[in-house]
């Protein structure tokens, strides 16, 4: 995510421009020739402006006093198709910061800390042509300060994902990474934001095109068009949350399932278990419910699918562009659910914990039902042949492996990554580290144990006890940046505990220890918890 | 000296200097094996989440003071192994998201030993699935639930339930109905959710093998919205049932006998353990249940002759005598009663897994109040599969006749038969306290 995205407004937030991306254009990134480092040679920090190879634009703040260590940020998503009528732009314009936030770059460059970035030579998934970007950018920087000793990457969202793959696929020129809310894999990825795409297309409006765009301006109109559905489905879906009632536009197959008394409020709830987004949301807890006889069916009926519905609101424009984004670039579809058996994503504990949000088990079986491959009126997905072989020719898919000291941060409720990305680098990693250990007592059995330093750390941002708000009357009040909610819901208080975490490992070349006992966690609203359990992506765990 | 042994000295003397200075800064405790959390060598501290108040909280939130009562009846008697057990109550509302929140915080803030008690079956899926009690290994105990799916050991290695299964439930309902009202048309209400499914499974053809007129499966909380349990009264009076099965919640109860009050349906009322307490809801609606048959595994607390409810009712007195000793305060310390010995056979070198194996080894053997057998091994995780059938007093207490002798079924959650029970209930231990 750039600057400006797809905020969540919880009742407000479905419009089509809120769906979309107010990214404004700097400027496409067109130049094939490096150029630069070019500085400004100002005092106390120098900036320096340039392009790397492939075009990417660069900026490099750098102190007098710098001490040899320099950030290198990776951005998040931008919308790499430019409709500026339709608020969408390309922004290839170099960032250093989230949000180039100023008071987070002063605050490296206080430190003696340098702090770079670029602004990619594309936008939508480019995770292949941001590492390679990134570590010219990184020999550009050494090349000009000879003094450089560490590099910290870091990045969030897509950005995330980025410095993940660049420390997987380069920790020799990394001392430490701060990875926060990343994409994961494209497979795993694609799957969850298709799969929503998909689940809500097929019941509430199978006019959706989805798939098949053209190429160009035609193309870029008829994502719009999809756009503008997705909008009034949701708005429609909002409207009933109360009555049940299904969306104009469903699909036969919803019809039928209207008319056996499922309120449409269960199917919205039933596509986001599905598809795995969280059922807690910036307004919703799912935990307190108005001062009225609602006070029990209120978080266990309505609560969970009206925080489905905001979350859903906060990540389909990423969605939608992201699946156009990989079909222009495959030329052609990549996704596949001809064979998916979506009963077997909903998991036993859904099952029970949304059951009276589901409307029984009869209604689960009924819903489910009509998701059957066979069904004429739920038509899957078949991937373009050629595409699925050039991506998978073509695109590196992250492991999740720590490779170098790593500080990963993540909401348990982000609605465009959600929390399972990192429970599964963090569940791989304890194997991982488990091995060490195991290898660590072997290998010195004959001179003492010495106990492997952990090279991860994961703070999860989490949530009040309870947040929802209600009116005297029983109504609901929206919140908004619910800690812990939200996407890319992060503090400039947040970046910095983390950068000086990042930057002890990289001087040390380990993680600060005691990390979790840090008083500081408690403040900051984050929490180090070896037990969590947040569901892997479902791509791992029914493909 | 070689530089590897002098090497080898130094790094000695450097131990030596950290251990000196280590020494005379750490608390006595800290130089001592690591500590089980929850425990020490004077107090163990378990947690309970269930709903203490809203509408699914009437009796369950009796369970914590009767516990505790127990608990404080044993502290005052020298603890379990020298240590004072104390309970941690949370308030979850029967709100999953609440109960996943409550036990996090119950490990992770109030550093609880093991849960113990906790209610509900969809609340217990939740916190098991979203806490990772499993892979954390930490206990949790008698929960009350008769979900079949808990005694899945891989999926809920270190949790265990109390209650039979709602599968045997049925099982043993079809057979008390079969015996009791054959040739009646039979009807069923069911929860619809795995509570409910469960019940299908006993009464299938491959189980209890009943046959319904008419049944229907309400969606939990539709039991609230207006004119649904009128609905229930009009199919089932329509299809003419005789007699009426009722495997939901207590407040599907309450509505549909106070419906059928109403609309002059009167059928043989069949409630199931879980939904059969509409007193504690609302005294008011006895008159409404009073005959109706229901079952318990535990001693009906009004029998005057069992020295279990007798013991506990004594002790209730001292411990909790603001409350009224009602069948809810016997579950409570019934449940306090087994985990004392839970804890006991755990040893006085109690940690999570001794606790968890104790359990396994023992816990068919706990003396209780239970009139069928506790059926804990290392291949269950089930509690008590067996219920003895009676009727509500015009008190609403559940009693088996006049003279307070039971006739006890016992069977398990597969296609075995539903058997008297020749179960003889080990005695009272003196005092009340486990040996």
């Amino acid at each position: 995510m750039r600057t400006a995205t797809f905020k969540s407004r919880a009742f407000a937030f479905i419009s089509a421009t809120s769906l979309l991306a107010a990214l404004v254009v700097v400027s496409p990134a067109t130049a094939a020739v490096a150029t630069g480092p070019t500085c400004d040679a100002a005092t106390p920090v120098q900036t320096c402006t340039g392009t790397t190879s492939d075009g990417a634009l660069y900026e490099m703040r750098v102190p007098a006093t710098f001490n040899g260590t320099v950030t290198i940020w990776s951005h998040g998503f931008g919308s790499n198709t430019s409709f500026p009528s339709a608020g969408l732009t390309i922004d290839s314009s170099a960032q250093i910061a989230p949000g180039n936030n100023a008071a987070v770059v002063k605050y490296l460059t206080d430190k003696g800390v340098a702090v770079i970035g670029s602004g990619f030579s594309t936008q939508g998934w480019n995770l292949d042509e941001a590492v390679k970007t990134n570590a010219e950018l990184v020999g550009v920087f050494k090349a000009k300060f000879t003094d450089t000793k560490k590099v910290v990457a870091w990045g969030y969202s897509m950005g995330g994902g980025i410095t993940q793959a660049f420390a997987e696929q380069h920790p020799e020129l990394l001392s430490a990474a701060v990875v926060m809310n990343p994409v994961d894999a494209w497979d795993a990825q694609s799957k969850y934001f298709v799969d929503l795409l998909w689940l809500l297309k097929n019941w509430f409006d199978p006019s959706i095109k989805l798939t098949g765009y053209a190429a160009g301006v035609t193309g870029d109109i008829q994502m719009l068009q999809d756009i503008a559905k997705y909008t009034a489905m949701l708005q429609s879906l909002q409207a009933s949350v109360a009555t049940g009632a299904w969306p104009a536009t469903s699909s036969a197959s919803a019809k039928a399932l209207q008319s056996a008394g499922i309120p449409s409020r269960s199917a919205l709830l039933m596509v986001g278990r599905l598809a795995g987004i969280s059922a807690q949301s910036s307004s919703f807890d799912g935990i307190a419910g108005p001062a009225t006889s609602a006070v029990t069916a209120w978080p266990l009926a309505y609560a969970p699918a009206l925080a489905t519905l905001e979350n859903i609101s906060a990540v389909i424009g990423y969605a939608l562009l992201g699946a156009r984004d990989m079909q222009s670039k495959m030329g052609g579809v990549t996704f596949d659910n001809s064979t998916t058996n979506y009963s077997k994503q909903l998991s036993a504990a859904d099952r029970a914990v949304y059951n009276a949000g589901f409307s029984g088990n009869t209604a689960i079986a009924g819903m489910l039902s009509t998701l059957n491959p066979l069904n004429p009126d739920a038509p899957r997905v078949k991937a373009d042949p050629v595409a699925l072989a050039k991506s998978k020719a073509s695109m590196y898919q992250s492991t999740g492996k720590i490779k170098v000291p790593t500080i990963v941060m993540i909401g348990e409720h982000d609605p465009v990554e959600p929390a399972g990305i990192v429970q599964r680098m963090a569940d791989l990693y304890e194997q991982d580290f488990a091995a060490a250990k195991e290898a660590a007592k072997s290998t010195n059995r004959t001179n003492g144990y010495v106990a492997p330093r952990r090279q991860l750390a994961v703070l999860w941002s989490v949530t009040p006890k309870t947040w929802s708000k209600f009116t005297a009357e029983g109504l609901p009040i929206p919140v908004a940046k619910t800690p812990g909610t939200g996407h890319t819901n992060f503090t400039a208080a947040q970046y910095t505990f983390l950068l000086d975490a990042a930057l002890t490992a990289a001087s040390t070349g380990a993680l600060p220890r005691k990390l979790e006992v840090n008083q500081s966690l408690t403040k900051l609203k984050l929490t180090i918890d070896r037990g969590s359990a947040y569901p892997w992506m479902k791509h791992y765990t029914t493909n | 000296m070689s530089s590897k042994a002098r090497r080898t000295l130094l790094i000695v003397q450097a131990v030596i200097a950290v251990g000196a200075l280590s020494l005379s800064a750490l608390p006595a405790q800290a130089l001592s094996p690591r500590q089980e959390v929850g425990v020490t060598s004077s107090a163990i501290k378990l947690g309970i989440t269930l709903p203490m108040k809203g509408s699914a909280s009437f009796g369950y939130n009796q369970l914590p003071d009767a516990m505790k009562a127990y608990f404080s009846y044993v502290n005052a008697n020298g603890g379990v192994n020298g240590r004072k057990v104390t309970l941690v109550v949370k308030d979850d509302g029967y709100l999953p998201k609440q109960a996943i929140q409550n036990t996090q915080d119950l490990i992770g803030k109030d550093k609880v030993f093991a849960m113990v008690g906790a209610l509900g079956t969809a609340n217990n899926q939740a916190v098991a699935d979203a806490v990772n009690l499993g892979r954390r290994g930490i206990p949790s105990l008698f929960i009350n639930t008769g979900f079949s799916g808990f005694n899945n050991r891989s999926a809920y290695p270190t949790s265990s339930t109390l209650l039979p299964s709602y599968i045997m439930e049925a099982k043993m309902i079809s057979k008390y109905v079969k015996e009791t009202y054959a040739d009646k048309k039979i009807c069923l209400l069911y929860q619809d959710d795995d509570f409910g499914d469960d019940a299908l499974v006993g009464f299938d053809k491959d189980h209890g093998n009943l046959t319904f007129t008419s049944k229907i499966a309400y969606p939990s909380l539709s039991q609230g919205v207006a004119g649904v349990p009128d609905s229930w009264v009009t199919k089932f009076k329509a299809a003419g049932c005789e007699v009426q099965i009722v495997f939901g919640v207590s407040t599907a109860t309450l509505y549909f006998v106070m419906g059928a009050a109403k609309a002059q349906y009167g059928p043989k009322w069949i409630l199931g353990s879980v939904g059969a307490d509409v007193a504690s809801i609302n005294p008011a609606t006895i008159p409404y249940i009073i005959g109706a048959t229901s079952m318990s595994f535990l001693p009906s607390v009004v029998d005057p002759k069992d020295e279990y409810v007798a013991k506990f009712k004594e002790i209730h007195a001292t411990y909790n005598s603001k409350a009224k000793f009602n069948s809810w305060a016997l579950i409570g310390m019934n449940a306090a009663f087994l985990t004392v010995q839970a804890l006991k056979a755990g040893g006085k070198k109690l940690t999570r897994a001794s606790l968890l194996a104790a359990l396994d080894s023992d816990g068919a053997k706990f003396a209780n109040a239970g009139l069928v057998p506790l059926n804990y091994s290392k291949t269950s995780n089930v509690g008590y599969n067996g219920y003895w059938f009676g009727k509500f007093n015009s008190a609403g207490d559940l009693v088996p006749n006049d003279t307070f002798t039971y006739t006890v079924y016992t069977t398990d959650s597969g296609t075995g038969a539903v058997e008297k029970s020749s179960y003889s209930r080990p005695s009272m231990p003196a005092k009340g306290l486990p040996n």
